[in-house]
């Protein structure tokens, strides 16, 4: 049986219905229209479906949706203010941090995550912070740099 | 894709409620808490209950409160916030330490302390530092409530104690006595998402700041069908003074008390030369915490 549901999606309010068995990733893309949301593996190890709820970065392909209800939650698609880009996303495009963009989503909203609590982050907590997004094309050290700089941009 | 299986889905707003709707369903409902083990299971087709308890709603049973000097842990708290919470970074570090290398952050976002220890995988990363520093569960029923020791909880992998309609609320842990240090070591592939090739806990406590040991144990995982105590190695520390010696003669038996398998991750013989190794180096960093140092 579907249950309604409040989802706050990127400060918008979406109420819907939704059957239990329903992932949050599936209710982000298919009823909510948010693409952004990647899913790769779909059993929680490679990322791509990361989004933030409540603060904190998790895998929505591990989540249902009716366990969220209520939550707030935020997607790539509510990073930007607008046209204008996150530091993070900005230095992602300047570093050459994004090759085929699948992860990208998902490493954005994990890097976001460690800069909101930690705007001087080392390499290695950079490395463990992103540590259960993969990506398969840039080897990571790219991505590295990225946040590195972009929590430098963040600072000024 | 991966695609859920139908089943009905319940949200108790209390343990009491939740007891009842447990033994209303019988043995067709399962509990979800974090859902990070449950749902890849159901996701792979291994299991298709039909109906789910989601106790996230549920008050009380997500909090970390000092309790007589000791530490209640509820069920529903997640694996994160054993890294973050300060009260068990100082008081049990090595329970921290054990988290922080539990899958990945996206996972400890998640997955609770109550699944990690219920699912009774036996390579979990949990039960090896609680059963050291000596945890009991908690679990609760429409008619009691009961407490059982950790280390007597698990039968095998998948394999508890819990009865039909019980659920596991607290993790707790008493007040431990002074100069008393733990630590927990992970060998690994790599260092995220990643199941122990073997793991070891091991706890020391000692009768002064240079005495001798008083009680101390070792706690071996993924080595046997569940976390097991190398109970002879333990033997052979107590009222003994600690010395590296000491330690690799604990290590040496305890590479003789475990039965693992050879599996894609290492081989038995591996497995138990790996035993011997992190035995003396755990011992020696719970000496190190012991001491203050």
């Amino acid at each position: 049986m579907k249950k309604l549901i409040t989802l706050i999606v990127n400060k918008r309010a979406f109420e819907v219905a939704v059957e239990p068995n329903r992932t949050l990733a599936q209710v982000l893309r298919e009823d909510l229209g948010f693409l952004g949301t990647k899913v790769g593996c779909g059993i929680g190890d490679c990322g791509a479906c990361t989004v933030v709820v409540d603060g904190r970065p998790v895998n929505s392909c591990l989540v249902l949706a009716v366990q969220v209800n209520g939550s707030e939650i935020t997607t790539i698609e509510g990073v930007s203010e607008g046209a204008e880009l996150h530091p993070v996303q900005e230095a992602f495009v300047e570093y050459g941090a994004i090759q085929c963009g699948f992860c990208t989503s998902g490493m954005i909203l994990s890097a976001k995550t460690l800069l909101d609590r930690n705007s001087n982050p080392s390499e290695p907590e950079i490395r463990a912070a992103l540590s259960g997004n993969l990506c398969r094309c840039t080897g990571y050290q790219k991505i590295v740099e990225a946040v590195h700089a972009a929590a430098g941009m963040m600072k000024k | 894709m991966h695609l859920l299986p139908k089943f009905d889905y319940y949200e108790p707003r209390d343990i009491g409620e939740a007891c009842k709707l447990l033994s209303q369903l019988k043995g067709s409902a399962r509990i979800i808490a974090g859902g990070t083990d449950l749902l890849v299971n159901m996701k792979k087709g291994l299991l298709a209950p039909r109906s789910l308890v989601g106790i996230g709603k549920i008050p009380g049973i997500s909090e970390i409160e000092p309790v007589n000097g000791g530490i209640s842990i509820g069920a529903h708290l997640i694996i994160q916030k054993l890294v973050e919470f300060d009260l068990i970074r100082k008081k049990l570090s090595v329970l921290s330490r054990a988290a922080s290398v539990l899958g990945s952050p996206l996972v400890r976002n998640r997955a609770t302390i109550g699944g990690n220890i219920v699912n009774a995988r036996p390579a979990a990363d949990l039960p090896p530092p609680l059963i050291a520093m000596g945890a009991r569960v908690r679990l609760k029923s429409r008619r009691q409530e009961r407490e059982v020791p950790l280390d007597r909880f698990f039968r095998g992998p998948g394999e508890t104690v819990i009865k039909p309609g019980e659920i596991l609320t607290h993790i707790v842990i008493d007040a431990l006595p002074p100069f008393t240090g733990g630590d927990y070591i992970k060998l690994m592939h790599r260092r995220s998402l990643e199941i122990a090739i073997v793991a070891v806990a091991s706890r020391i406590t000692l009768d002064g700041p240079d005495g001798v040991i008083r009680d101390g144990r070792i706690i071996l995982s993924s080595v046997a069908p569940k976390a097991i105590r190398a109970v002879r190695a333990e033997k052979a520390l107590i009222g003994e003074r600690p010395s590296e010696g000491l330690f690799e003669h604990a290590g040496q038996i305890a590479a003789t008390e475990c039965t693992p398998i050879d599996d894609i991750r290492g081989g038995a013989g591996y497995r138990c030369s790996m035993v011997g190794v992190l035995t003396k180096r755990t011992l020696s960093g719970a000496l190190r915490e012991a001491k203050g140092q």
